[in-house]
């Protein structure tokens, strides 16, 4: 069978292995595959959501104190590096963005702009109980009760603030999310 | 550094005149002058060369709304040559203006401005009075005492609009005020 | 020249380029936005817009309970937290007559330095890497990590701790963590020589900063600077020396001042300062004494854990303390500490109940951006970068 099935390899159930053991089994895989057959053959659905998941480029949205711990997570020790996350400063580079910190009524629109000018397919993270849902800051006359009022959230990260772990756990959620999804629902293909 | 006491002559010698009241908060020397006189009390204070007070380190505002003039503004001067600090109060009401001191200290403008911003309270003079925290199309006084905790207005992004907008503050949950004050001593 | 070239010449004379710098920039720090009139390549007017971050701290806080409204000093300057929180404690203290326990007097100095430290590395690596080194704050965050995890092992929380209170701290330091800051301040300072040694003498880091954005000591009085900014131009004057708060009077250390007022002068102050916070936290703890960390006033101080499970009277003073809280006497006080950014003050009004009045907060980086305008005026587009850099700026301070 020339089919390799990348649901298989990517599908959620076998989240237990990790994602550099599963890029190796995936890499060998295909390589044996092309060595016999000379031809690949994969779901379209499949290839786009496994792409996908590799280097995920946030955006740096540092806004207030979930910001030095995004910092903190791209730097030496937990280094997001690794899974080829680079923190990108234009939104137009951008894959998912990471609102990480309270969300004002006066940044609202600027937000909203940079959200707006990221390619699809994009994702948007929302970093500490502040973006969550307004958070200590709830009752205040200034400050937006969640950054889902505004902009679409995919994965919420709950923390005031969130450790760099739980950043990186996130992300890793967030990859678990783009590869279930229907790859065709998030992006529109125009011809 | 002058004791209060020394401090209290040298500010009767220096502005004697336009001194209201003296108070000693803590350890804190602090002078009430009437509102017209602010800016000449100020400049005699940075220019006195006994007291010396160098620098403007913040301009606050207070909201009493009980009293006629509800509005207390407090300047913060500190002299680092005399490692003394001083508290200047003025009082005022909502629609009459402070005389500005950006000229005697430059620093004045942003702290006029906020406190512009928080209270509501003008400043004559001053050459930039725009709102300085909140957002560009805020409206209200937000550290006035009768002004709600959550405001009147929130923002939301519109669909139809393709824009973030205002609406009426709208909470999923109502501020849990409880009433925890009791009579007898802790 | 004919009329139509006239106008173009007027044209051009009068308009100049604008650029919207911020709100989302990777080097102004946060939410700065700044408007940045332009002479070709040279500033001629910065407009800083600042607010983007305003929560209505000031707000909440005359709705909160004292023990309450602690948490939000972490959450103003989030680089620095535990120095916030001590300026807000010591204005309490200062209201109530409440005198910390010794020993809770040293922890909070320990920890304070320790913030010291924690913000200079932010600060000095991080405006490396805008000028374009990022091995700076790779080497420097592994550092501040450690530093957080002293922060979680007294608070609980890497950074928002909530440690202080009135009349001392919360807990008491847990086995072998003093051992442990004693194992890094040893080790320490050779980080900083690594980071001198990679910027200090760092040409192109030198280019970028050496009489960059000269800030004159007469500016700085005037604009009202505050901690390295000001000793940075010249001014010798450090609030731990010259108003001493807790045991700082009994600390011996310097105050490292500069001569120059520029960026360069700001980096070298900043790091000698962390030196000379090692200095402090190494006499901390050599000083440290035994005892309790809260002090004995029944006001303030919450019965221990032993005393709840057998007596009523504690559990019902337990309660109150923490449902209602404490009432603070009539009066109000302005309390200043040195927080690594310079002067952060608490102006505080209590009226008698269990919630503030008043509090407006004295933050450090409003007066210095205030002063962007006139500093940065004449230099580079390229320069600013380096200024705000240098300004130290945390924006949960400046809009609060």
């Amino acid at each position: 069978m020339g089919i390799i099935s990348l649901h298989e390899l990517n599908s959620p159930n076998i989240s237990d292995v990790k994602p550099p053991l599963l890029q190796d089994a995936l890499v060998t895989k295909l390589a044996e595959e092309t060595r016999d057959k000379g031809i690949l053959l994969a779901k379209l659905d499949d290839l786009l959501t496994w792409a996908r998941t590799g280097s995920m480029w946030p955006m740096t949205f540092g806004l207030a104190c979930c910001g030095i711990e995004m910092i903190h997570a791209f730097m030496s020790r937990y280094d997001l590096d690794r899974y080829g996350m680079m923190p990108r400063s234009s939104p137009r580079q951008a894959d998912v963005m990471i609102v990480a910190g309270t969300v004002t009524n006066k940044m609202a629109p600027a937000l909203r702009l940079l959200y707006d000018q990221m390619p699809e397919p994009r994702y948007v993270i929302s970093m500490g109980s502040c973006a969550n849902g307004g958070g200590y800051y709830y009752y205040s006359y200034s400050v937006v009760r969640g950054c889902d009022k505004i902009i679409p959230v995919d994965i919420y990260i709950p923390g005031c603030p969130p450790s760099a772990e739980a950043l990186v756990y996130g992300l890793m959620q967030l990859q678990r999310r783009v590869r279930s999804e229907n790859a065709n629902k998030k992006v529109i293909l125009k011809t | 550094m002058f004791s209060i006491e020394e401090a209290r002559k040298h500010l009767s010698d220096e502005i004697g005149d336009k001194v209201l009241e003296f108070n000693i908060e803590k350890d804190t020397l602090v002078v009430s002058v009437p509102r017209i006189a602010i800016a000449e009390v100020l400049s005699k204070l940075k220019s006195s060369s006994i007291l010396k007070m160098e620098q403007l380190i913040s301009i606050c505002g207070a909201d009493y709304p009980t009293e006629i003039e509800r509005f207390v503004i407090v300047y913060n001067l500190l002299s680092l040559s005399n490692n003394f600090r001083l508290l200047i109060k003025v009082s005022t009401d909502a629609v009459s203006p402070v005389p500005s001191v950006f000229s005697i200290y430059k620093a004045a403008v942003w702290y006029e401005r906020e406190v512009w911003d928080m209270f509501g309270v003008m400043f004559s003079n001053n050459p930039d009075m725009r709102r300085i925290l909140t957002d560009y199309e805020f409206e209200g006084y937000p550290l006035r005492k009768d002004f709600p905790l959550s405001g009147h207005m929130e923002v939301q992004y519109d669909e139809k609009l393709g824009k973030v907008v205002y609406v009426p503050v709208v909470l999923e949950q109502d501020y849990r005020e409880y009433d925890t004050l009791s009579n007898c001593e802790a | 020249m004919s009329a139509v070239e006239k106008d173009i010449e007027e044209e051009r004379k009068l308009k100049p380029f604008l650029i919207n710098f911020g709100p989302q920039h990777p080097a102004a720090h946060g939410v700065l936005r700044m408007i940045l009139e332009m002479d070709g390549e040279i500033i001629e007017r910065a407009d800083p817009h600042i607010g983007l971050l305003h929560r209505g701290t000031e707000k909440l806080i005359e709705h909160k309970t004292y023990l309450q409204s602690i948490p939000y000093f972490d959450r103003m300057d989030y680089i620095a937290p535990l120095s916030q929180e001590y300026a807000f404690v010591l204005a309490i203290e200062k209201l109530l007559g409440v005198e910390p326990a010794l020993r809770g007097q040293y922890i909070r100095v320990l920890y304070s330095e320790i913030t010291r430290i924690l913000n200079h590395i932010f600060c000095i690596t991080t405006c490396a890497l805008d000028l374009g080194a990022v091995t700076p704050t790779l080497w420097g965050f592994e550092q501040r990590e450690i530093l957080m995890e002293f922060y979680e092992r007294v608070g609980g929380a890497r950074m928002h701790t909530n440690y202080f209170r009135v009349g001392g701290v919360k807990e008491d330091l847990p086995d072998g963590l003093i051992e442990d800051i004693y194992a890094w301040a040893v080790k320490f300072p050779k980080f900083i020589d690594d980071l001198e040694g990679l910027l200090t003498n760092n040409r192109i880091f030198r280019q970028r900063t050496v009489g960059i954005a000269i800030a004159s000591k007469e500016q700085a009085v005037e604009w009202g600077f505050s901690g390295p900014m000001l000793r940075a131009s010249g001014v010798a004057w450090d609030l731990r020396k010259m108003q001493p708060y807790d045991v700082y009077a009994q600390m011996k250390f310097d105050v490292p001042v500069g001569q120059t007022g520029d960026c360069f002068a700001r980096y070298l102050v900043r790091i000698n300062e962390m030196r000379q916070s090692l200095k402090i936290i190494m006499q901390c703890i050599e000083k440290m004494p035994f005892g309790s960390v809260m002090c004995d006033d029944l006001r303030v101080a919450p019965p221990k854990r032993a005393e709840i499970q057998t007596s009523m009277e504690s559990m019902i003073r337990h309660f109150k303390l923490y449902s209602e809280g404490f009432h603070v006497p009539k009066g109000e006080t302005y309390t200043a500490v040195e927080s690594p950014k310079g002067e952060f003050g608490v102006y505080l009004v209590a009226d008698g109940s269990n919630k503030p009045y008043r509090c407006h907060v004295r933050s450090t980086g409003f007066a210095h951006l205030q002063a962007v305008n006139e500093i940065s005026k004449g230099y580079m587009l390229a320069d600013v970068v380096a200024l705000i850099g240098s300004l130290d700026l945390v924006f949960g301070e400046v809009d609060r």
